[in-house]
């Protein structure tokens, strides 16, 4: 590693006194998106969507931590970050009530969608799923098995 | 193909009877055998720390197996299985891919063994043959060395071949990166002897499978290995992603197609490219520019990284659609993936790993 990009990760780790698997976790990602891309590692780290929030006065230490990683992440698994996003939008657009969660695994692997009903009463119970029934035609439900499915990559 | 070279061939006393010390001091006059007792120790002294996989694959090592030849395939935890059992005549190969799982699982060998002892091999798989002559077996050579890349030195296949096709319940699969099959040409397999390749486009090779033979070469000695009346399978595993690798892949998808009789191919296999962390670790050291790792992969359930399941799940189904417009009846598998894997690419999965043991065997009645 060249002498910027070591001064500008000493930064890094100095501004959010990172523990040591969330420091690998960035390196790694800082790593393979500086090859993929071509980039020194610096020059990543000096982007504007890292350098303004690790600068942000407003933020504490731990959300600085997890935005930077956020950020680092959308930048190292590009589609990945947009499908889940994608996925999280359709999820958005069915406006469930708080009885009915949807939700896919983390890092979409396993290719499930996971429903989750919770009611305290029988006659809940059967609303939810006559809900639920109506939920299937909907057009954004679909559409995240698309996604899911590798169709819409 | 660069013919292979060791530096040096240290021999185990009592492997100088063996047909294969015989081919080797043939193949090799100008380097240097030393005669040992104890190779265990021999090796390991004279082995470094200083990336001794390398030095390891430029040693050769003839010596006795001790144990068991044949063990099931160990597959990967939660995965759909298809019943393979893999015979190990050498450990450790002189190709070089930058993802092979070798690195890792004989990280510590100093040599390339190759096992002396290939009577004691065939004597254990008549006797378990023989032994359950109601079921068929798949056996294979390639899993901890190249089926075919020490061929010309050794002559291993030579001596097993022609009992292996005798043999009316089992079918033999030789697994290559080579195009070393000369000595395969003047067998009869009769019809229990599949030679594969696993195949990647040029690109692929040309970056990340150090020392193996040509997309050419490969699909030139599978034509070869058809016309001497061999059936023949194809891998493509691991498939890798990058900018363009449709095209690559379709194209080596119709060139394979249009060389190849497709009632001759046994089977074709799939899978993304995958690997543990600790080999990640070990891939980057060794091969410091490789593209291989910036791809979007992620742990998955059995403790390996392939890429994400929507986009491994799209490449497959590319894969197969190219497959199916070549060819609509060639028999295609998943290696190492989940039944929800197969749901999406094929719309069903096996039931058990029997019932995929024996769609692949189906290929002796044909």
């Amino acid at each position: 590693m060249t002498e910027p990009a070591q001064a500008a990760l000493f930064e890094l780790v100095r501004e959010l006194k990172m523990g040591e698997n969330h420091f690998r976790d960035i390196v790694d990602w800082i790593e393979e998106i500086s090859l993929r891309d071509g980039m020194e590692v610096h020059e990543i780290l000096s982007r504007d969507s890292i350098s303004k929030i690790s600068s942000d006065p407003r933020l504490g230490r731990s959300d600085k931590l997890k935005r930077v990683k956020e950020e680092l992440r959308r930048l190292r698994f590009p589609r990945l970050a947009r499908l889940e996003q994608e996925i999280q939008e359709r999820i958005r657009l069915l406006k469930l009530g708080p009885e009915i969660q949807i939700s896919v695994p983390p890092g979409l692997e396993g290719g499930v969608l996971m429903v989750q009903l919770k009611s305290a009463s029988y006659p809940g119970l059967k609303g939810l799923v006559e809900e639920l029934g109506r939920l299937v035609e909907r057009e954004p439900l679909k559409e995240i098995f698309d996604f899911l499915g590798g169709e819409r990559v | 193909m660069e013919p292979f070279l060791p530096q040096e061939v240290i021999v185990e006393r009592g492997s100088e009877e063996s047909p294969i010390f015989r081919n080797l001091r043939k193949a090799f006059p100008q380097v240097p055998f030393t005669l040992v007792e104890r190779p265990e120790w021999a090796a390991e002294a004279q082995g470094g720390p200083v990336d001794s996989m390398s030095r390891g694959k430029r040693r050769l090592w003839l010596t006795r197996h001790r144990g068991d030849f044949l063990k099931k395939c160990p597959g990967s935890e939660g995965q759909v299985c298809c019943n393979y059992f893999v015979v190990n005549f050498a450990s450790n190969c002189p190709m070089d891919c930058s993802y092979c799982y070798l690195q890792d699982y004989l990280a510590d060998n100093p040599a390339l063994k190759v096992f002396s002892n290939v009577d004691d091999l065939i004597a254990e798989a008549d006797r378990l043959l023989s032994r359950h002559r109601k079921f068929l077996f798949r056996i294979g050579t390639g899993e901890i060395t190249d089926s075919l890349a020490l061929e010309p030195y050794i002559g291993f296949c030579s001596e097993v071949i022609p009992f292996f096709a005798e043999q009316p319940n089992c079918l033999l699969e030789l697994k290559t990166k080579s195009d070393r099959v000369e000595s395969l040409l003047g067998f009869d397999p009769k019809g229990r002897v599949v030679v594969s390749w696993s195949m990647n486009p040029q690109r692929v090779i040309e970056k990340d499978e150090h020392q193996t033979a040509s997309f050419d070469e490969r699909l030139g000695a599978a034509y070869r290995c058809q016309e001497a009346g061999y059936k023949v399978g194809f891998h493509f595993d691991p498939m890798v992603e990058y900018p363009g690798w449709e095209e690559d892949y379709r194209e080596m998808v119709e060139k394979i197609f249009a060389v190849i009789d497709s009632r001759r191919i046994a089977w074709l296999s799939m899978g993304v490219l995958r690997q543990t962390p600790g080999l990640k670790r070990i891939m980057r050291e060794r091969f410091p520019s490789t593209q291989l790792l910036s791809g979007e992969q992620v742990l998955c359930p059995d403790g390996k990284m392939r890429y994400f399941q929507p986009l491994r799940v799209g490449m497959y189904r590319k894969m197969l659609g190219w497959i199916r417009r070549a060819s609509p009846t060639v028999f295609v598998y998943l290696c190492m993936e989940s039944r929800e894997v197969w749901e999406q690419v094929f719309g069903f999965a096996p039931s058990c790993e029997k019932e995929l043991g024996n769609q692949l065997t189906g290929v002796l009645s044909f």
